[in-house]
Parts: C-alpha cells; structure tokens; sequence
C-alpha cells in the first residue's frame, strides 16, 4: 500500500468516521447507533498502525516521509515511523480503540454522545499526529488538537448537574477555597494550564526555525545550536520547549489540571492518562532527546543544566504524585495522582540519559527504558482507570468502597485490577519489574558514576509509595473497603472486554520483553541482586498496604494529601490574584490612560479647543473679515519673498 | 467646426433661452441644456461629461428654488458649464482669464437667489471677496507670463500672488473666512453651484498658467503651497469637527477638500508625473461637486434617503471605490513620487480626522426614502461617486490619465 495513503487513512478515519454523527446531533436514532461507526474508525487506525509497525523502514533515512506544505518556513509535512514512532503509534491506537470499545457501554444513554465520539475521536487523530510527526509545526498541530480535545471532553458533562463527575469531598472548604470542582471548571483548569505552556513551547519552536532553519525533529543540527546560543542562550530556548511538555504532562507545578480532569467521564480520564495527552508531553521529549542525544554533547554549554533540570522536576514530581495519592479518597484521583508520579519517573529516567552513554542496538539505555515504562504504564493504567469506571457505575460513588463481597460479585474486574497494579509496581517477575529494574540501574549509574545520591533515593521512595497506593486502590474498592449502598452488577459486558483485552496486553508485552533483542538488558538488570531485594520491598509494601489500606492514626497526613498539599491554592487563589492585579492595573494605568489621552480628556479637548479657535474667526463682520485677509496675504507675501530670497 | 464657434453657438442658444424665459419659462432651462450639450461636443468626452452631470444636477436643483430671476438662472449656470467646459481646451492666456472671471460673476448673482427678496447683503459679504480674488489671480499671473523667462523676485511675488487669488477664490485657510458665513447665510441651492461647478475652473485657469510658465525658481515655492495646503486641510476639518449646522460643516468641509486639490501643486513642476497630480485634483474636484450638490440638496429639502447620504460620506472620507477615494489616490501617488511624505502623512490623518463629522452629517440628514427631486438628485449624485464600478471598466482611470496628459501635452 502507498505510505501516504497509509498516513492519511490512519490520521483521518477516526474523525471522518464522527463526522455523521456530530452532524446528525439532533437524532436520538442515530446518535445511538453510530458511535460503532466511530469505533470501527479508530479499528482503522489500529490497523494501520500495525501495517506500518510491520512494514514500514524504522532506520533512517528511509523511516522519514517528506511533503511540502508552506515553502521556506521549514513548515513540512514529515511523517516518521522509527522504533520509537511505530512502537507508540501502536499502543496509541490500541489503547484508544479498547476504550472506545468499552465507551459503546460507558456511553450508553449520555446526553450529547456527538459531542463526545467527535472529540474522542479526535483526541485520537491528534495524538497519533504527535506520534508520527518529526517536524515540530506538524507535531504542534497535534499537540493543539490534543488541548482541544482535552478541553472537550474534560468538561464533557457541562451542566455540572450530577455530584458524581466532581472532584474533591463536596463543601471541603480551606480558607477562601472549595475544594470541590465541577466538570465545567475541570475543562477550563486543563485548558488554561496547557494553555500556559503551549505559548512559550510555540515560541520555542520559532526560535528553533530562526536558528537552525530548520524544524525536522531527526534532522536539526541540535548540538550546533545549542554551541551558538551558549549556555543561557540553551537554558531559556529549552525551558520555554519544556514548559509544554510539563503542562502537558502535569509535572510540578502544573499538576493541578490533571486531578480536576477526572471529572470527564472515565473514558476520557482512561484515554488521557495513558497513550494520549499526559503521555504525549514525556514522549515528545523522549523523541527529542533521543534525537539531541545529550550524552554526546558534554562539551556544549547548558545542556546539562537542561537535563538536571528535567531529572528533578520529574523525579519530585513522581515522588509528589505518589505521596498525594496515599491519601486520595477518590477513586480516579488516586489514579490521577499516581499517573501524575509515573510521568514523573519516565521525565527523570529519560533525563538521566545525558549522563548515561551505554547504547543498545543504537538507542540510548535510559532512553529506552523510559520508553518501556511508558508502554507498560499505558497499558496498565487504562486498565485500572476503565475498571474503575465500572466501579463507580456499579456503585454509583466516585470514593473507594467495596469488600470481599464485591470482589466475588465482580471476579473479572477484581482478576484484572490485581493484574493491573502488580504488573505495574514492579513486583517480580512480572512486566514493570523488568522495566523498573533497569530504572534501578540508570540512577544507580548516576549515583556511582557522578556521584547523584538523591535520584536514585528519590526514585526508590516513589517506587515503593508507588507500590503500596495501588494496593491501597485495590484494597479499598475489594476487600477491605466499606460496603457500598448501591450495586449494580448486570450488563456490562463490552465494558468488561475493554479491560480484560487492556490488560491481557500486559502479557504480551512481558513475552516482548524476554523476546526482544533491545530489552534484553532489562532481564539482565532483573537478576542483579540489588534488584531483586528492590523487587521484594515493592512486594512487602504492596502487601502490607492491602493488608492495612488505611491508618487512622495518619489521618491528618491523609487530608493534607488529599487536600493535594495545598496546591490547589496555586492554581484557584495565587495565580488569579495575581491575573487579577495585572488586570487592575492594566485597567486603571493602561485602559484609562489611553481612553483618557484618546477618547476622553486630552484629544477630544485638544481638538474641540482648535476647532472652537477656528470657528471662533467667523464674527460675521464683513470689516474683520477684510482685515484678516489682507493681513494675511501682506504677511504671506513677506514671507516667502524673504525665505525665498536667498535662493534667488 | 472649431471649439470656439460651438462654444459661441452655444452661447447664442443660451441667449436666446434666457430671452424666451422672461415669456416661458422653461425655456430658460431648455436652452441651458441645449448649451451644454453643445459645450460637451467642444472638451475630451471623459471630462465633459462630468462637467455635464454636475451642472445637469445644479439646473435640477435650481427647479426646487422659486426666485426672482426664475429661468434666467438656468442660463447662468450654463455659462458657467460652458465656461468650464471651454476652458480645459484652451490654451489661449487671455481667453483662460476670460474663462475665469465668466464663472465668477454668475456666482455674484446666484448667491443673492433666496425665496421671495434677494440676500443682498450676503452678495456684499462675498462679492468684496470675489472680486478682490480675482484681482489678485489676474495680477499674479499677468507678473508670471511676464516674468517666467527670467525669473527672479517678481516670479515669486507673481506666483504668490496666483495662489492666493486662487486660495480666497475657492477657500482654502487661511484665506477662507468667507466661506463659514456665506454658506451658512445663503440658500442652499445657489451655494451647492458655488460649491461645485464654481471650483473647478480656477484651479484648471491656475495650471493652465503655472505649466507654462514652470521655471527654476518653481521648485523653491512647492514648500509654501504645501505648507497652505496642509493649513487648510486641518482648518477645514478640525474646524467641522465642532461644527453644528449641517452648512457650515459643509463649508469647512470645502476648506479641506481644496487643501486636498491645493496639494497637487506640489507636482506641477515635474512634467513626468504631473499627470498624476492633475487627475487626482480634478477626480477630487468632480467627487467634492456631486458630494455637495448632495448634501446641500438634502439640507433645502429637509434630508434624503439615508444609505444615498452615507454613501457620499463614505466618497469625502475616501472609501474605496467611491470617487473620492480615487481623487485622493492619485493626489498621494503624485505627492508620494514627490517625496513629500509629511505631506502624505498630513492628507491620510486628515481622511481620519474628517470621519466623524461625515458620518454624523448622513445621520443627521439621512431620512426615509421619498420620492422626490432631491432624491432623484442625490440618486444621480451617488451614482457618479460609484462611477467606477457601476459604468466604467476598471482599467478606465488608467486610459483617462493617459488621454489626460496627452491633452496638456504632459509626458507620460
């Protein structure tokens, strides 16, 4: 098949698909029966990306498709399927169609299912726009349908009408603040965070056209750049790219938007926090990285400032989120939170590629793991995030309730939640403890190499917390939480086959592992001793969390976590005051000087006090008039025949 | 047949017209017609015929006005055109003059023309004027046909002289104190003539002497016409600015619009764009004529159709395609290859300066649509503004620039 068909049916089908149903809003009929067409748009995607995972180059050149768009500004439309493209274009799309797949169920009965479909679908196309891009203005063309999207579908449930798509405890109030947010107010904390990001990373990329004059991810001479910016020069150009990515991928301080978007339905929360959005932020910069490839560029100025910089940014941010999470009462939100801490390590771990120089087949070991936890965390999140939307539609609670009792009412959900968290812990032997135990090793590099203590501290930390806020997610909701009021078992069935396939890919992924040449160094890393004693605590505390989910004596520590230590001040109170005090002045300063000079006071008088003067000749006496004349032309005369005298 | 001949035939009906008016009225204006339709015969098809239609609009306005002289007005008027019409293709110095003074003296009697007794006193106030301008612009240019081949001081004082007969002629400031009073004081239908077809023959008379007569000394006098034209634009628009009665924002009005005119004799001395120069002053002479004859229209008859009223607002500011904006298109291009770009800058801050009292003018007179003369009037007067893209290919300016400068013998 042509590869720029390729491209175009796996861009396009899914938001073609919605398009009859956007546009048919109106029917009840057919609104109910078309999202299958949406889903069956996304299948197409998965198919195509599956096509060009098997039969697409992944070496350059030949991974790179070029068309011009606007000549001269480096705008292009460059495609790229390498490892790193074609590995996440399939999970992308994966990903997306099992939850599309379980949202036919999720769905059912929504008040605008048009709205929904298109902006899930489009959510989609822009994620795999993101994917597959190397030139940065294409990538930041998905990048914004993906805010867009997520703005959507955050807010989905606009009319705030039903207690159960908030966030936080109603009527918690902290000084001035509610900490209680409505879907409506979720929407337009996602958007204006992203938003904040997205303006200077556009500027970035601006200024990365107007210094290397050109915008190809792959082709950018970037260790080149950086030597002409210098030092400061790298550090600005850089921060400002970053911002994106970390509003994006709701890194420290960003991280606020990302808890209120669970107030989207658990679809989008699902699709949001693994393959989609969140994860778009840490793969852009793994792609970059792996294209600036800092280990080579020691000598350059700035960039390790860069990268230290993303290192603790993503490993506190990892550390914050799981923290927080322990005292989440929220279902999603605990996921939210958690995702929030996984980020985390993948931006630490990609970031200590700078100082790790080991290459697998080519590709850049902390870079690859990064890559890997990536994989394994989409998976596995979207699991837990789609059965805890069956959860809350069988409980009708968004809080963590359910014993035993419901765990053998609901044996699928409850086998795949267990699934979920310990492959994802990193417990041995299963999936996340290869991947985590590679992580071990990149930051005991650091530490042995360059003599960092605090990465790999800070990394065990978060792991084992980690481990214990999964098990906590699982213990409250099935075995050691309180009965719920409400159950609601029947049905469901395409709900349960979107996670029970989310899941079973765990395993696939584990087999690639043992299987793949590249990840072969992860098995290594399993059977280091140091490793093994890691892969145990994470298993003690995992076990000692389902055992004691909750510790009544912390409870004040609980509410200080869950009240998410009081970052929602930053978001909801500093930051308005602070747009509130620009507004006051622009106002008062700027507004009423300029309305005052322009339209009120000092113009408008000028001009009314000249005309006044001008009219006020006209006396209507003939004798004044004729001496105003001839005066005038006697002095006129006088005039220019001096001025013009000299010439002559 | 030569021009003259038409023209003195033309003449003859005229006569004849204005006799028989005294028994039959109508008569008066028939023979005016007749005239002028002979008079078109005599002058370039493209000039003529704006020539035509304002005074075809001034003989239709003059119907709205019972008067004593009631049919020999129309023949004034149409010598007036004739005198116009004549003068664009003479190039014979005295008969220039003649021309001049041919459209001054009608306007003696015109202004008087009221309801019921005549506006002597408002004929004083102008007439002192009129004749110390004309004095003044033949002195002038009798010193520059006899000074031009040597130059020199008396030049100077000749063309100063010129210019400032032209400048009390047709109002430009600082020489423009006339202008508030007697338009404000006449009736509005002999002061939309003055303001119309009275203006255009002395700045034609004008070039018609100063491109000629062009001499090194020239060049060190565009400042001061530049300098009394930028005067006068700002008077005339900052003064109508304040301006309350629908008359005297037109009079100020007319102040600007002959700064804007005024302003293209910067150029006359560089016979390679000239041609520019003098398109755009006549293009703003014809869109400062039907615009007036509209709105002066609409004040004696108590308002018009309000869009016809907004549209000829919309040609004074100089919204393209209206004539007005072509006018002052063709004055910037001249003044801009002039590199007089203060000047330009003065002319596009006074369009912007002159926007509200236009757009208050249509509303105040803007009304529903009736179907009446003024009406009619203000439908013709609005059809010239859009001349370009109603009837006229739009290469048309381009042509007439060209057939324009051949008849001044401008190169092009």
């Amino acid at each position: 098949m042509n590869e720029w068909l390729t491209f175009l049916l796996l861009f396009l089908s899914p938001v073609v698909s919605s398009v009859p149903i956007a546009v048919l809003y109106k029917s009840k009929s057919w609104t109910a029966r078309l999202p299958v067409l949406s889903v069956l748009g996304i299948f197409v995607s998965v198919v195509m990306s599956l096509y060009i995972f098997f039969n697409f180059p992944h070496e350059l050149p030949d991974a790179r498709f070029a068309l011009p768009w606007i000549p001269g500004t480096g705008i292009e439309i460059v495609l790229i399927t390498d490892y790193l493209s074609s590995y996440m274009g399939v999970i992308t799309a994966v990903i997306a169609f099992f939850i599309a797949v379980y949202g036919l169920d999720y769905m059912k009965g929504d008040y605008r299912p048009s709205w929904y479909w298109f902006f899930f679908t489009l959510f989609t196309a822009s994620m795999l726009l993101v994917v597959y891009s190397d030139n940065l203005f294409l990538l930041f063309v998905g990048w914004e349908g993906l805010g867009a999207a997520s703005w959507g579908l955050i807010g989905h449930w606009f009319r705030d009408d039903d207690e159960i798509a908030y966030v936080g405890v109603p009527d918690r109030k902290v000084g001035p603040l509610e900490l209680c947010w409505p879907p409506s107010f979720g929407g337009w904390r996602a958007i204006s965070t992203i938003r904040f990001g997205d303006v200077p990373m556009f500027f970035a990329i601006a200024a990365i056209w107007a210094l290397s004059g050109n915008l190809n991810i792959s082709e950018i001479a970037w260790g080149a750049l950086f030597t002409k910016l210098g030092a400061a020069g790298t550090i600005i150009l850089m921060t400002m790219f970053l911002l994106g990515l970390f509003t994006k991928s709701a890194q420290l301080p960003f991280s606020e938007w990302l808890m209120t978007a669970m107030t989207g339905p658990t679809t989008v929360s699902a699709l949001l926090h693994s393959a989609t959005m969140v994860a778009a932020g840490a793969f852009v910069f793994i792609k970059v990285s792996w294209y600036i490839q800092p280990w080579r560029l020691h000598g350059v100025p700035g960039v390790e400032s860069v990268y230290l910089l993303v290192l603790f940014v993503g490993l506190i941010s990892a550390l914050y989120g799981a923290l927080v999470a322990t005292g989440m009462l929220e279902r999603k939100v605990l996921l939210a939170a958690s995702t929030m801490s996984s980020l985390g390590l993948m931006f630490g771990t990609a970031a200590a590629s700078y100082w790790i120089h080991e290459e697998i087949a080519g590709m850049n070991f902390a870079l690859l793991v990064a890559f890997w936890y990536m994989a394994v965390h989409a998976f596995a999140k979207a699991s837990l995030f789609l059965v805890s939307g069956h959860l809350i539609h069988a409980t009708h609670t968004r809080f963590s309730v359910g014993g035993l009792e419901l765990a053998k009412k609901m044996k699928v959900t409850f086998i795949v939640t267990v699934i979920a968290t310990t492959f994802l812990v990193g417990m041995p032997p299963l999936t996340a403890y290869w991947v985590k135990s590679a992580m071990d090793e990149v930051m005991e590099h650091l530490l042995v190499h360059n003599g960092m203590l605090l990465p790999l501290i800070l990394l065990l930390a978060t792991s084992l917390t980690y481990s214990a806020i999964l098990a906590r997610f699982t213990s409250l909701n099935f075995i050691k939480g309180e009965k719920p009021k409400h159950e609601h078992l029947e049905g469901c069935n395409l709900m349960k086959l979107g996670y029970v396939l989310m899941v079973s890919v765990l395993f696939i992924l584990l087999y690639r592992i043992f299987v793949n040449e590249e990840t072969e160094i992860f098995v290594h890393a399993g059977y280091v001793n140091t490793s093994i004693l890691v892969g145990l605590a994470i298993l003690l505390a995992y076990v000692g969390a389902i055992y004691k989910p909750r510790i009544t004596s912390l409870s004040a520590i609980g509410t200080f976590f869950n009240d998410r230590m009081y970052l929602p001040f930053v978001n909801d109170y500093i930051v308005p005051r602070i747009g509130f005090f620009i507004a006051r002045i622009v106002n008062d300063f700027g507004n009423r000087a300029i309305d005052g000079f322009c339209n009120t006071l000092v113009m408008p008088g000028l001009f009314g006090a000249i005309s006044r003067g001008i009219r006020a000749i006209q006396a209507g006496y003939l004798a004044r008039y004729i001496k105003i004349v001839l005066g005038l032309v006697m002095i006129i005369v006088i005039l220019v025949s001096l001025s013009t005298g000299g010439v002559i | 047949m030569t021009a003259l001949a038409m023209t003195l035939l033309a003449l003859v009906i005229l006569v004849l017209g204005a006799a028989g008016s005294f028994k039959f009225r109508p008569l008066g204006f028939a023979g005016a017609l007749i005239a002028i339709l002979i008079g078109l015969t005599t002058c370039p098809i493209y000039y003529g015929v704006f020539i035509f239609i304002i005074a075809l609009l001034n003989l239709l306005s003059l119907v709205a006005l019972p008067n004593l002289i009631k049919g020999v007005d129309y023949s004034l008027v149409g010598l007036m055109a004739l005198a116009t019409m004549y003068v664009f293709t003479t190039r014979d110095f005295a008969m220039v003059l003649l021309a001049l003074v041919l459209i001054s003296v009608p306007t003696y009697i015109l202004v008087m023309l009221r309801e019921g007794k005549a506006n002597v006193e408002l004929a004083l106030k102008y007439v002192t004027f009129m004749v110390f301008a004309t004095v003044m612009f033949l002195t002038g240019a009798l010193i520059l046909v006899y000074s031009s081949p040597t130059g020199g001081f008396i030049y100077v004082i000749g063309y100063v002289l010129l210019v400032l007969g032209l400048s009390l002629e047709v109002g430009v400031a600082p020489l423009h104190e006339w202008v508030p009073d007697v338009f404000a004081a006449g009736d509005p239908i002999p002061i939309s003539i003055i303001g119309s077809l009275a203006k255009v023959v002395p700045f034609i008379a004008a070039l018609w002497i100063l491109i000629p007569t062009v001499n090194s000394t020239m060049s060190s006098l565009t400042l001061f016409t530049a300098v009394l034209a930028a005067i006068s634009m700002f008077t005339g628009n900052i003064g109508a600015l304040t301006a309350r009665e629908p008359a005297r924002v037109l009079a100020y009005s007319t102040v600007a619009n002959m700064g804007y005119v005024l302003s293209c004799f910067v150029v006359i001395a560089r016979p390679d764009f000239a041609y520019l120069a003098i398109v755009g002053a006549l293009l703003m002479l014809f869109a400062n004529a039907v615009g007036k004859i509209g709105f002066f229209n609409a004040i004696k008859g108590d308002g018009a159709y309000s869009p016809l009223m907004y549209i000829l607002a919309f040609s004074f500011i100089g919204v393209p395609p209206l004539l007005g904006f072509w006018g002052k298109l063709y004055i910037l291009l001249s003044i801009a290859k002039m590199q007089y770009f203060w000047l330009v800058g003065v002319l596009v801050i006074n369009s912007a300066i002159s926007i509200p009292y236009y757009i208050r003018l249509a509303g105040e007179l803007g009304d529903t649509w009736r179907p009446n003369l003024v009406n009619i009037i203000c439908v013709i007067a609005v059809a010239v503004t859009m001349v370009s893209v109603l009837f006229l290919p739009v290469d048309w300016f381009f042509r007439n620039i060209v057939a324009i400068a051949h008849t001044l013998g401008v190169v092009v």
